[in-house]
């Protein structure tokens, strides 16, 4: 009979239903899961909470010192929380975060003012205080927000007109460079000092080209002086008008005044006995209106006093429980910012939802479109994901032809071999190579040697030329080596149809001279006594011969490579051998059946790759800090400015700033938070890719899809 | 069945070559052919002429190398680095295998179908004028003309003509196999090699496939491989039976399959063999 007592052993009957591998493997799974998730939920987690407006909280001290800040996050601890606050009000407090114990706390539930306001400012971070007077315009708190607005749209506009200003003197200042660029130029070119006749003015028996230059150079000093003045007038009178507006603030920063003696139970209660003690205390004069008090317990040991004076302003203190008829007050330090300087300001205790999806938003819509500021701290990330963007759709343009060529060679034409083999093993092993490899390659070939080379020709790149006569002759050595390449190219292009011996000779005698060539063009250049560069003038400033976009994208497409052949030849190699030979049944040749039939078969599996590689460069970081990324750069390396394209500038990359925020800046704490947002960011835009990457696959997939019988 | 024992032996044998085959025209004569996978000998000093105008069928046993002799008519054994050959082949009179020939010429002068239908990824439209697309055509009526020419020779014009512009892969598999039939009769060829173009197909599209081909017994020379004996039977008019490489006999279909001069070749056509 068959059943669980027949006489198989138990082991094996476990191992016949295999119902602990199921488990086992189900396990793996769920874990393997899990770790996933918890990676995405992190990231996503961090990266959305750090732009949410929170409450703003005032928390007492045992000691009775006040901190105050908005929570980002709190964690327990040997045996306590830790609060993490955003303290805020760096040019007065000297610190953005400041971790607080739940151990140090005399109250464990803060405080948070709704007459607080948060004002986020182009310098210095967050500000967080109680509005007490506009320079401009004497109001009260009512109309603050719209006075506040109105004034930030006139500010605007004069750093609108500075921003203008400032970029007249820069041009100035390139006009200048440039006619001094062409000075040094026709110094090169001629070979003389033109030094002592720019100084002098002298030009007395120079060539036309450097009167010229000389000429050109004193004229724009001369219109430069002119100008300058003008507009270093109008920016001097622009920043004065700027600096009219401030706004003071009261910040939550306490300032003891003295101690006052009155029952803290009646304190409490809202009863200030003694009103001419306290006026006096606090420095407001009481009269026979004595000055309207108003006490709110805000602790246990806690009282926020407000006080409005004669201009109906109010004033805060602090009163604290000393011992049951004494108690300290304290005033809130003052600070002034101007107005010219505030970003987005809002009352963040008092916020509704819909009010802090707003301000989220629009924070949101700074980060994605907007520069950064206080070093990247805050602000946008727009000239990294640009730089990122630019560099990654450089990158491919430059990675594909190479990568889909080399992969159609070694898959369609190659003749297959031990050779083809070991180059296979070693494409596929570069892939595996660290990449900072890659970076330390870029740094020290295209950077300084091709960059040098193009800077300032073969000496430059650290090359020493030959004599002219030598160069010459091994030119024309050249020409007839290539001249032989391709004649044996189309002798063998005739005997391609035909079954001949020749045709495996010429072949190989083809593919000799070709390779002749192409080290001897690459040798001519390197030795030509006759190329000192495109930027020789600009020398010893490097142009080419740094770090920037194009080594950097030059570079990524280097390492991408693998990638992409990889990718080629698999999609290659799964085209079915039944259609080329079909094909080639209709009488069509190699090339014909590659590009009829097997490139369009392939394409889907192509487009993978290429995406593949977009998504792998797009996240590279190592190579990016040695060829050419930087924390801050003040140029876009695509803008609307001629030649649009700037190759040789340095470009900031979302991923280096990743790193450099958060390892590499002096506040990298401070800097924690926006990290997180940047990596989701950097996660998203990946993600973005691969999407596109399936979408595509699968949209051209449909048109191969057969439905066999 | 000494014969066939004689052979996988590894002896030598005279191919049977009935006179009634001999005495016609020939569109293709294979003179002593031989063709070696590395080391490995697949065809054996083969003679055998393929009747103008007419349908010469292929049979033997798997293995025995039809395939390889088809595919070697048009050269696509070429592709194969592999692969060496003695003798020759005569199309018309004219040496397929001496150096000098262009075998893409060659090529254009035969039509090729293969047993799994491989119709392009393209339009039915591209796929049936693919040929003359590598030949530069470019002019719409001519293409538009050679197209409904040829999917009406491969009976196909009726089902698809509403549907030119959709993938060739939307047909069905029997549709499949006449688009490659139309592809491979749209240059006009000489011969049309066919191997085993029936063998994934259900009976209906086999019908179908089979009255294609006597239609256009006459306007082409046609080599067929099969194993379905009745197929060979109904369509063809000669057929060669061929073992581990060899040619066996050859003969008029309605000899072969009542009256062969050899015993083995009766075992084999009547299904007693092996
Ligand atoms: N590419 C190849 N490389 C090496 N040997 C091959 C190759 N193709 C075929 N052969 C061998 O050549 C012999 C003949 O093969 P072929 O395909 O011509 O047989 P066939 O008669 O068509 O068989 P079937 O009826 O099964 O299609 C077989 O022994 C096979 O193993
Ligand atoms: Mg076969």
């Amino acid at each position: 009979m068959i059943g669980p007592n027949s006489k198989r052993s138990a082991q094996a009957q476990i191992a016949a239903q295999g119902e602990p591998m199921v488990w086992l493997s189900g396990g793996m799974f769920a874990i393997a899961c899990l770790m996933i998730l918890s990676l995405l939920a992190f990231v996503l987690w961090q990266g959305l909470w750090t732009l949410w407006p929170r409450n703003y909280s005032i928390y007492t001290r045992n000691d009775g010192s006040l901190v105050g800040g908005e929570l980002y996050s709190k964690h327990f601890q040997d045996g306590q929380n830790k609060l993490y606050l955003r303290v805020g009000n760096y040019d007065v407090s000297n610190r953005h975060f400041a971790y607080v114990s739940s151990l140090e706390l005399a109250d464990q539930t803060p405080w948070a003012d709704p007459d607080l306001w948060l004002v986020e400012r182009k310098e210095w971070g967050n500000l967080y205080g109680f509005p007490k007077e506009l320079s401009w315009t004497k109001t009260t708190q009512d109309h603050f927000a719209d006075q506040v607005t109105q004034g930030m749209r006139e500010t605007a506009k004069i750093d609108r007109q500075l921003a203008q200003a400032k970029n007249e003197l820069k041009r100035i200042d390139g006009d200048i460079a440039e006619a001094r660029l062409s000075i040094r130029r026709v110094e090169l070119a001629e070979k003389v000092d033109l030094q002592r006749a720019v100084e002098s003015g002298s030009v007395e028996g120079l060539s036309p080209a450097a009167r010229r230059a000389i000429g050109q150079l004193a004229d724009r000093n001369r219109r430069a002086d002119d100008a300058m003045v003008q507009i270093n007038e109008r920016i001097a009178e622009l920043e004065a008008k700027r600096s009219e507006r401030s706004v003071l603030f009261e910040l939550p920063i306490a300032q003891e005044l003295g101690t006052l003696t009155a029952p803290w139970s009646e304190l409490s209660a809202g009863v200030v006995g003694d009103v001419q003690a306290f006026a006096k205390l606090i420095g407001v004069e009481s009269n026979a209106s004595s000055p309207a008090i108003s006490v709110e317990p805000v602790g246990k040991e806690l009282l926020l006093c407000k006080v409005a004076v004669e201009d109906q302003s109010i004033r805060r203190f602090w009163i604290r429980r000393l011992g049951e008829t004494t108690c300290s007050v304290s005033g809130l330090q003052e600070h002034t910012i101007l107005l010219a300087d505030v970003v987005r300001f809002f009352p963040t205790n008092r916020l509704g939802l819909f009010q802090r999806l707003g301000v989220y938003a629009g924070r949101w819509w700074e980060f994605l479109s907007g520069a950064p500021r206080e070093a990247g701290m805050e602000g946008g990330f727009f000239p990294a994901i640009w730089g990122t963007v630019v560099m990654t759709i450089i990158m491919s343009m430059a990675v594909m032809p190479f990568g889909v060529l080399a992969a159609l060679y070694m898959r369609e034409y190659a003749k297959r071999g031990w050779l083809l083999s070991l180059i296979r093993i070693s494409i596929n092993n570069l892939a595996g190579v660290p990449s900072i490899v890659y970076g330390v390659f870029g740094l020290s070939f295209f950077c300084y040697i091709v960059g040098g080379y193009i800077d300032g020709g073969p000496k430059k790149a650290g090359f020493e030329p030959w004599p002219s006569a030598v160069w010459f002759s091994a030119l024309g050595l050249l020409a007839l080596v290539s001249l032989a390449a391709f004649a044996v190219a189309v002798l063998s292009g005739q005997a391609e149809a035909r079954r001949s011996p020749l045709r495996s000779m010429l072949r190989w005698a083809g593919g000799l001279l070709w390779l002749a060539t192409l080290v001897g063009i690459v040798w001519l250049l390197i030795k030509s006594p006759h190329f000192q560069g495109f930027y020789q003038a600009q020398l010893p400033n490097p142009t080419f011969g740094k770090g920037c976009l194009l080594w950097a994208a030059l570079t990524l497409a280097l390492l991408t490579l693998p990638v992409v052949i990889v990718a080629t030849e698999e999609a290659l190699s799964a085209v079915p051998n039944s259609l080329r030979e079909g094909s080639y049944a209709c009488g069509a040749g190699q090339w014909q059946t590659i590009h009829r039939i097997v490139l369009p078969y392939a394409r889907p599996g192509i487009i993978t790759g290429f995406i593949l590689a977009m998504a792998r460069g797009a996240g590279e970081v190592a190579p990016m800090m040695l060829v050419g990324a930087i924390p801050l750069a003040t140029d876009l390396p695509l803008d609307g400015e001629f030649p649009f394209l700037h190759g040789s500038r340095s470009f900031m990359h979302l991923g280096f700033q990743i790193y450099s925020l958060g390892f590499q800046s002096q506040n990298s704490e401070a800097a924690k938070p926006m990290v997180y947002t940047a990596t989701l960011l950097l996660l998203a835009i990946v993600t973005l890719l691969n999407q596109t990457a399936i979408w595509l696959r699968a949209n051209l997939r449909k048109r191969f899809q057969s439905s066999q019988f | 069945m000494n014969r066939l024992k004689a052979i996988a032996d590894g002896q030598t044998i005279e191919s049977v070559i009935h006179q009634e085959v001999l005495a016609r025209e020939t569109v293709v004569s294979i003179r002593d052919f031989s063709l070696f996978y590395n080391r490995k000998q697949a065809l054996y000093n083969i003679s055998m002429p393929i009747v103008k105008g007419m349908v010469t069928a292929l049979v033997g046993p798997s293995g025995c190398g039809k395939s390889t002799l088809l595919r070697s008519v048009n050269r696509m054994n070429d592709l194969i680095e592999s692969v060496r050959i003695e003798g020759d082949m005569l199309l018309n009179g004219e040496s397929i295998f001496a150096p000098s020939v262009d075998v893409i010429q060659l090529r254009k002068r035969m039509g090729m179908v293969f047993q799994k239908p491989n119709p392009f990824p393209m339009s039915i439209f591209e796929n049936v004028v693919y040929p003359l697309r590598i030949d530069g055509q470019r002019d719409k009526r001519v293409l538009m003309q050679v197209c409904e020419q040829s999917l009406r020779g491969a009976a196909l014009w009726e089902e698809v003509k509403d549907r030119l512009y959709e993938s060739g892969l939307s047909l069905s598999g029997g549709q499949q196999q006449r688009l490659c039939i139309a592809r491979a009769i749209a240059s006009d060829p000489e011969v049309l090699l066919l191997d085993e173009p029936c063998s994934a197909l259900d009976p209906i599209a086999t019908g179908k496939i089979e009255d294609l081909i006597d239609r256009l017994r006459g306007e082409y020379s046609i080599l067929i491989v099969t194993h379905n004996m009745q197929q060979a039977s109904r369509i063809s008019d000669h057929t060669a039976f061929m073992y581990l490489g060899r040619l066996v006999e050859m003969a008029e279909t309605s000899t072969i399959f009542t009256r062969p001069t050899l015993s083995e070749t009766e075992d084999y056509v009547t299904g007693r063999f092996g």
